[in-house]
């Protein structure tokens, strides 16, 4: 007599409860990326003041400039003197005046007046206020004229 | 004959490949995600020297100087020739000395006037920041809008430079 067997069970795992969270993930991690963001850089610890309110309107055109220390992860400060941090590298402020330079050429190549551009200076707290107004007087020598002092809104 | 009948081919899509972009979409976004609180910035206007414009004859610039201690602390606010001390409540004092200058809130004379920050070189950046605050203003009381007090903000020359 001939026995048929009975059909094997499927072996493949049912996707779609997963695919349903990695797109709800995905969802997620769209709506709170802010690509305006993408200049900032986590080592600076901005000053805090009640009255940093994001601005309502977008400047059209504005240079990010961090400034701030090398830390351990204890927060200690590795080297006494600020740096300004670009994606890569860290300059010190005197040695930044180049790209300024260049920065401006390239506002210039692209018929952007410079009294147009701001520089928004984003400063770690602890930073000597002599360094931040060095940066600016560079700025100056290439230029530049409006400025924006970056901070953070207190979290309590 | 018996004819073998050929099996149906698989309906069922192949998910693998969507699968895989899936996960890389969720790998890029969870490490280009970068948690920030909201920033505000304090608008300063300096032109370089010489090309500065016309400065108000009847209204004089209102001086508030920031003298550091030796750690970058701030040891005291003054406006003008006033102690206003070195605590918190400097800054609050400040903030309702410039009010007292200016008049009133949001006045034709906010617009006008100029407050010069003159600030040692060592002090830490943060006393600079609360300072611009305290010149520039007061949350209202719902805490949504900005209450302006003075509008142009400048910085002095910085005094004692170690390397000068």
């Amino acid at each position: 007599m001939k026995f048929k067997s009975p059909p094997m069970p499927s072996a493949e795992m049912d996707m779609t409860p997963m695919m349903d969270l990695t797109f709800q993930l995905i969802s997620f991690f769209m709506m709170v990326t802010n690509f305006d963001q993408t200049q900032v850089d986590e080592r600076v610890r901005l000053p805090t003041d009640a009255l940093a309110k994001p601005p309502e309107m977008k400047v059209e055109h504005e240079l990010v400039v961090n400034i701030g220390y090398k830390r351990a992860k204890d927060g200690s400060r590795l080297d006494p003197l600020p740096f300004v941090f670009l994606p890569g590298e860290e300059l010190r402020v005197p040695e930044y005046k180049q790209r300024l330079m260049q920065e401006a050429r390239i506002y210039q190549a692209k018929s952007v007046k410079l009294a147009d551009v701001t520089i928004v200076v984003r400063a770690d707290a602890d930073v000597p206020t002599g360094q931040v107004q060095e940066f600016i007087k560079l700025s100056q020598d290439a230029k530049f004229e409006k400025f924006a002092l970056r901070a953070q809104q207190p979290t309590d | 004959m018996k004819i073998k009948q050929q099996e149906p081919a698989s309906l069922q899509q192949q998910t693998t490949p969507m699968i895989d972009v899936t996960f890389q979409l969720l790998t890029f976004f969870m490490f280009t995600l970068k948690i920030v609180g909201p920033e505000g910035d304090f608008n300063i206007n300096m032109p370089p020297p010489g090309a500065g414009a016309a400065k108000s004859e009847v209204l004089p610039d209102i001086k508030v100087r920031l003298v550091a201690a030796a750690d970058g602390g701030l040891a005291s606010l003054r406006l003008g020739e006033r102690q206003l001390g070195n605590g918190p409540g400097a800054f609050q004092t400040l903030n309702n000395e410039i009010l007292k200058l200016i008049g009133r809130e949001n006045s034709a004379r906010s617009k006008e006037i100029e407050v010069e920050i003159d600030a040692d070189y060592q002090l830490h950046f943060d006393f600079v920041v609360k300072a611009i605050g305290a010149c520039t203003g007061r949350m209202s009381p719902d805490g949504k809008t900005i209450i302006r007090y003075v509008e142009k903000i400048k910085f002095a020359p910085p005094k004692g430079n170690p390397e000068a």
